[in-house]
């Protein structure tokens, strides 16, 4: 009976929407690491593992905050800018002599507006989310130049230790704390997407905006609410970066957008709303994080690093498709009548 | 002219885990009008599909006017002379008329597109066919019925020699109607064959030749249409007697529940009053674009207005958005399934939890498993809803049973008045009566059940009393007993100077 219960609960979490991509991308993630190991045994050392983690940290946490936008059916373009905004803000607050973690409340508060701004731009004033974010990208960059007269800030200073260790050098029972940080956010975001009204809202208005909207959801609310997440995100990486550099670089962040896709697609979070785990971010960051650090020990050069990677997560994603497209040939389609495309008002 | 255009025989097709076809045996006659009738997944589409080439068959062979095909493809079936109407509009929004009657072979001259001579063709056509519609129109510019002609248009254009109509009239006027009718009449003269599908049944009469019924993806007969009635069509296609058409409930009627004064919402939603009554089902008629979708998305808070009070057990109720609404207990059942009711990609769980998010979760917002397990478990067991579990994608359930998810989602609160827009279109004759009980529970409840509907026998049906609107008015209100289709009809003609 007590075996019965076990395998009952463990099919129930195998059944779980998106899982499926999960456990075909952990599969692949095993693969990887396993050939990495044999073309460098350095690769499984315990250093190299602790730094992996610590470097799959950046990709998770903006991988996070783009799959909370993705899953409402919007994009987020801001992410890298507002990862260099928050560097630049922070570090020049802390070369200016502010104490630091009253320059970390400034800095969360500048870019959780960014996300308001982009929220609100996308769900009040109707702007597509591409177009929106692309503006507070460059706004957002601009803001990171700005702040300390386009230069890149001098070193944070001494008094700055303690948030350098608190962000990225010290260690807490044996990990990194950059690695701890990245859990806790985790776990709360992932228990907000799953266990929560505002998850069911978010991954409603990804599915179908008009049948949320009548069903008495708040499309501009929930909206909002996954970009405020996305900023919090790209805050956090941000103030890590100021912590590893000890200083703010003005291009900090540069592409982590895309990257933060990458790792959301690859971990199943579809593109198109409304699907996708944050478990499979994990395994999407986690696959880019090997690729990147495996090939590095593998001895390839840039040029094929990148060739090898972006080929990687196209085949990934291909997968995907066939498998799930496999699937719904056969779930009968009821179709009822047109299907407009969204802004075209019903004609009678 | 007898001869034979389409011969298919003992064709199946299976699709992981379903078989739609299986030996079924299919033939035209140049010049017939057949209509295909079978309730949703008894394989009608999956039958047209494979003839115009969408699909291919596991088994069976296929003769088309006379020569064995083996293999087909849209483009091949297309070159053949077959040209299908669907259900689902397949046209463009940003391409004008002409333009999508010529897709995929646009007319050159001196290698260039010529937009002139497409234009010219298109308005040919449109006039030959008596369609009036302008072929330099956007198409998304159109409504609904003028973009299910330019669909049909675009078939006629091709000169198909097989012509397959997939519910062709679902969207169009009476007056549109019987000009598709005439046309048809004139493609069986030239001795085109026409397979015809459709859900009312009351049309048949008017154009079908002979009936060929599905029934889990098996035929189940093929007989003249003069040969028999429509009661034992109907009982083959859903294998049973359908006594009751549309169950008619005889209840006391009691207070006002519900009432909308004053209501203007813009062209189509104009100086609306209306009162709904306990133990009533109030029935709105009217053709398309007399604003009735208006007015329930405007009473609902979906859409903003500029006036109107309602009120509910006589207490007024300010409702600017839907979620206004839902508190108050006012709720509605959308037109179109697919695009407003559901998350079509969401589990059926979390289609019947996603209003009632705030019974199933704690005041910090935290989704209790056990409590939305008990609400979905008993919305379907109270609404006998037929899926493959409660995991189970929406859009993977018949038409019937997504309605039913739909209503299910509601009536686990305490609803207090129900707005149903053409709650069954779509749906095969069984689901039919289920809804129409559905809203007969609610009417011996005391739930008030307002009820849109462009079908006049079902809302003569089942209907008590009934409005008329057109134009965004409303222009009569009677009782059942003294309604007729006649009456019914004229008032919902009753338009003011038409704007073009």
């Amino acid at each position: 009976m007590e075996n019965k219960k076990k395998q009952g609960k463990l099919k129930r979490i195998l059944a779980k929407r998106g899982m499926g991509q999960v456990i075909t991308v952990t599969i692949g993630l095993v693969a990887l690491v396993i050939v990495f190991a044999l073309l460098n045994p350095y690769f499984l050392t315990g250093r190299n593992i602790s730094n992996l983690l610590r470097q799959i940290a950046p990709t998770l946490l903006t991988g996070i905050g783009q799959s909370y936008v993705l899953i409402t059916g919007n994009i987020d373009l801001s992410i890298g800018s507002v990862v260099g905004m928050s560097c630049m803000t922070s570090a020049t607050l802390m070369t200016k002599g502010v104490n630091p973690w009253v320059a970390v409340i400034i800095t969360y508060l500048a870019c959780l507006l960014i996300g308001l701004l982009n929220g609100k731009l996308i769900s009040k004033a109707k702007l597509p989310a591409f177009i929106a974010t692309l503006g507070t990208m460059t706004i957002a960059r601009g803001i990171a130049q700005i702040v300390n007269n386009n230069y890149n800030t001098d070193s944070i200073g001494e008094a700055a230790e303690g948030f350098m260790n608190f962000f990225y050098y010290g260690k807490t029972l044996g990990l990194f704390n950059t690695i701890w940080i990245t859990i806790v956010i985790w776990l709360v975001f992932n228990f907000l997407l799953s266990r929560t009204r505002t998850g069911r809202h978010l991954y409603a208005v990804g599915s179908n905006m008009h049948a949320a909207h009548l069903s008495g959801v708040n499309i501009s609310s929930t909206v909002t609410k996954a970009y405020l997440v996305s900023a919090f995100c790209s805050a956090t990486v941000g103030l890590i970066t100021t912590a590893t550099s000890g200083m703010g670089t003005m291009d900090a962040g540069n592409g982590y957008e895309l990257y933060a896709v990458a790792a959301s697609v690859i971990g199943g979070v579809s593109t198109l709303g409304g699907q996708g785990i944050l478990l499979g971010t994990v395994i999407g960051a986690s696959v880019w994080g090997v690729l990147q650090n495996g090939l590095q020990f593998a001895g390839a050069p840039v040029a094929i690093r990148n060739i090898v990677i972006g080929v990687i997560v196209i085949i990934t994603v291909l997968l995907d498709l066939v498998v799930r497209q496999n699937k719904k040939v056969g779930t009968g389609k009821v179709g009822t009548g047109k299907t407009t495309s969204i802004g075209l008002k019903h004609k009678a | 002219m007898d001869e034979y255009i389409v011969e298919l025989e003992k064709i199946s097709k299976s699709f992981p885990g379903v078989k739609a076809l299986d030996q079924v045996s299919f033939t035209l006659k140049s010049g017939e009008v057949l209509g295909l009738l079978g309730e949703n997944g008894a394989g009608k589409s999956t039958l047209m599909k494979i003839l115009s080439g969408v699909y291919t068959k596991d088994e069976g062979t296929m003769k088309i006017l006379g020569k064995k095909v083996s293999h087909l493809s849209p483009v091949t079936a297309q070159r053949m002379g077959i040209a299908t109407i669907n259900q689902e509009l397949h046209l463009c929004d940003h391409l004008t008329v002409a333009q999508n009657i010529f897709l995929g072979r646009e007319l050159i001259a001196k290698g260039i597109l010529s937009d002139k001579d497409m234009n010219a063709e298109a308005r040919k056509i449109l006039e030959k066919f008596e369609i009036e519609i302008n072929p330099e129109t956007l198409v998304g510019d159109l409504s609904v019925s003028k973009q299910q002609l330019v669909e049909i248009a675009r078939a006629l254009s091709i000169h198909a020699k097989i012509l397959i109509m997939d519910e062709p009239t679902s969207a169009l006027t009476s007056k549109e109607i019987n000009n598709l009718f005439a046309i048809i009449k004139r493609l069986k003269a030239q001795g085109c064959g026409i397979v015809y599908i459709s859900h009312r049944l009351e049309e048949l009469q008017h154009i079908v030749d002979r009936v060929m019924i599905l029934r889990d993806g098996k035929q189940i007969t093929s007989m003249d249409f003069a040969a028999t009635t429509l009661s034992e069509i109907i009982s083959y296609m859903v294998g049973r007697e359908i006594t009751e058409k549309y169950p008619r409930v005889k209840e006391k009627v009691g207070k006002k529940i519900f009432e909308v004064k004053n209501l203007n919402a813009g062209r189509m939603v104009r100086d609306i009053n209306l009162s709904l009554y306990e133990g009533e089902i109030l029935g709105i008629a009217g053709l398309m674009g007399a604003g009735r979708t208006e007015t329930t998305r405007a009473i609902f808070g979906a859409d903003p207005k500029e006036s109107g009070q309602i009120f509910i057990e006589g207490e007024e109720v300010k409702i600017q958005r839907p979620l206004d609404a839902i508190k108050a207990g006012l709720v509605l059942v959308p037109e179109d399934r697919a695009k407003n009711g559901l998350c079509t990609a969401l589990s059926v769980r979390e289609n019947i939890a996603l209003p009632n998010l705030d019974i199933i979760a704690s005041q910090w917002g935290v989704v209790n498993p056990k409590k939305e397990n008990e609400i979905v478990e008993e919305s379907v067991q109270n609404f006998d809803i037929k899926m493959a579990g409660v995991e189970a994608r929406a859009d993977s359930l018949s038409g019937g049973n997504q309605q039913k998810v739909i209503v299910s989602k509601w009536l686990a609160r305490n609803s207090k008045v129900v707005m149903f827009d053409e709650p069954t279109r779509g749906i095969d004759v069984a689901s039919k009566v289920e809804i129409y009980e559905i809203m007969n529970d609610l009417k011996r409840q005391g739930i008030g059940v307002l009820f849109v509907s462009s079908e006049l026998p079902e809302i003569l049906g089942i209907s008590d009393r009934i409005l008329v609107m057109a134009d965004g008015k409303i222009t009569k209100e009677l009782d059942v007993k003294d309604a007729t289709q006649d009456v019914i009809l004229t008032s919902a003609t009753k338009f003011e100077k038409k704007i073009d």
